[in-house]
């Protein structure tokens, strides 16, 4: 549920109208709010860090490196380029 | 209780999160570091307009992002490079290298602009993502507030960590502003700092759309709605989503 609406606000040509629903009704307008809120936060931080090409900390780095690898994530940095 | 409207019906909303939107969008209209009040509502206008562009919608399709050529179709009197900036950080900001970031930096546009831009991006894209989620129509610019940009870059900053300049907070010197005692200082903070007051804007607002940075890992209390767990399911999809690397 959470993530049917994370995906419907941030696909453009979505139509986020049954999922922001069907969040609401399981929990609420506070949460759906607050769920709102943590959706634009992610979807605007994204740019500062993808304008500015700023790296992880080491330390971040080191401690999330087997997770980042299963997951590919080193891969989506294009600012090695 | 304070509370947002949304299609009519008056929805619960934490006072500190409606009084952030609220801040974020005057200081959109206010004048910046480099830009103008009337200029930073361009930026915010090009922002909402580069999703019609055909040029950046062939580029999304294009495998090589920086092959293609081609005017933007712009809604602004912007500079050209201030529109290519806008548009790419709008519409393929994954795919965006730290060549492509020099160039626009060390040209006509250059490098304070630039970061500028950055955070009128950013903030613009949470407002109105944020909007968007609730089903709340898109909300009109306000009208630009007057004034001349301050024009002041720190003299502590240094390419040496980004694509652009930042100031580390060890190199800030006398009659810089100090952009880290309220939400800290990681990499995420220092990567507008070359525009201190670019920071300020964009984290005032983020920490309350999403958590302060003492909040992140505090799993005694649950500051908000929905709990660490489902925001971290969020954020993470979020995330996944526009292929963030950070």
């Amino acid at each position: 549920m959470l993530i049917a609406f994370v995906e419907a606000v941030i696909d453009g040509d979505a139509d986020p109208t049954s999922a922001r629903r069907a969040l609401r009704h399981a929990l609420g307008d506070a949460a759906l709010v607050d769920a709102a809120a943590t959706v634009a936060s992610f979807n605007a931080v994204v740019k500062v860090a993808d304008g500015t090409g700023i790296p992880l900390e080491p330390w971040k780095a080191e401690r999330t490196a087997d997770i980042r690898a299963a997951l590919a994530i080193d891969d989506l940095r294009s600012h090695d380029t | 209780m304070t509370t947002i409207d949304v299609d009519g019906e008056a929805m619960p909303i934490r006072p500190a999160l409606a009084e952030a939107l609220e801040v974020a969008w005057q200081r959109l209209a206010s004048p910046g570091t480099w830009w103008t009040g009337a200029e930073r509502l361009a930026i915010a206008t090009e922002c909402r307009h580069a999703s019609a562009c055909s040029l950046c919608k062939a580029r999304k399709g294009d495998l090589s992002p920086y092959a293609r050529t081609g005017d933007h179709d712009a809604a602004t009197d912007l500079l050209p490079e201030a529109v290519e900036a806008i548009h790419r950080l709008t519409t393929d900001a994954s795919r965006i290298t730290s060549r492509w970031v020099r160039e626009l930096s060390d040209g006509p546009l250059g490098e304070e602009r630039y970061v500028e831009i950055v955070g009128i991006a950013a903030t613009i894209t949470a407002l109105d993502t944020f909007d968007r989620a609730l089903g709340r129509p898109m909300r009109p610019l306000p009208a630009p507030i007057p004034g001349a940009p301050t024009r002041h870059r720190p003299r502590g900053a240094r390419r040496d960590l980004a694509a652009v300049a930042t100031l580390a907070p060890e190199a800030i010197e006398a009659g810089d502003p100090n952009p880290y005692p309220l939400h800290g200082d990681k990499n995420i903070h220092r990567a507008l700092s070359l525009v201190p007051q670019e920071v300020v804007n964009f984290f005032d607002l983020d920490v309350e759309l999403y958590l302060k940075d003492h909040e992140i890992r505090d799993f005694a209390i649950e500051p908000r709605a929905i709990t660490h767990r489902q925001i971290e399911l969020v954020a993470a999809r979020a995330s996944a989503l526009n292929r963030c690397y950070y």
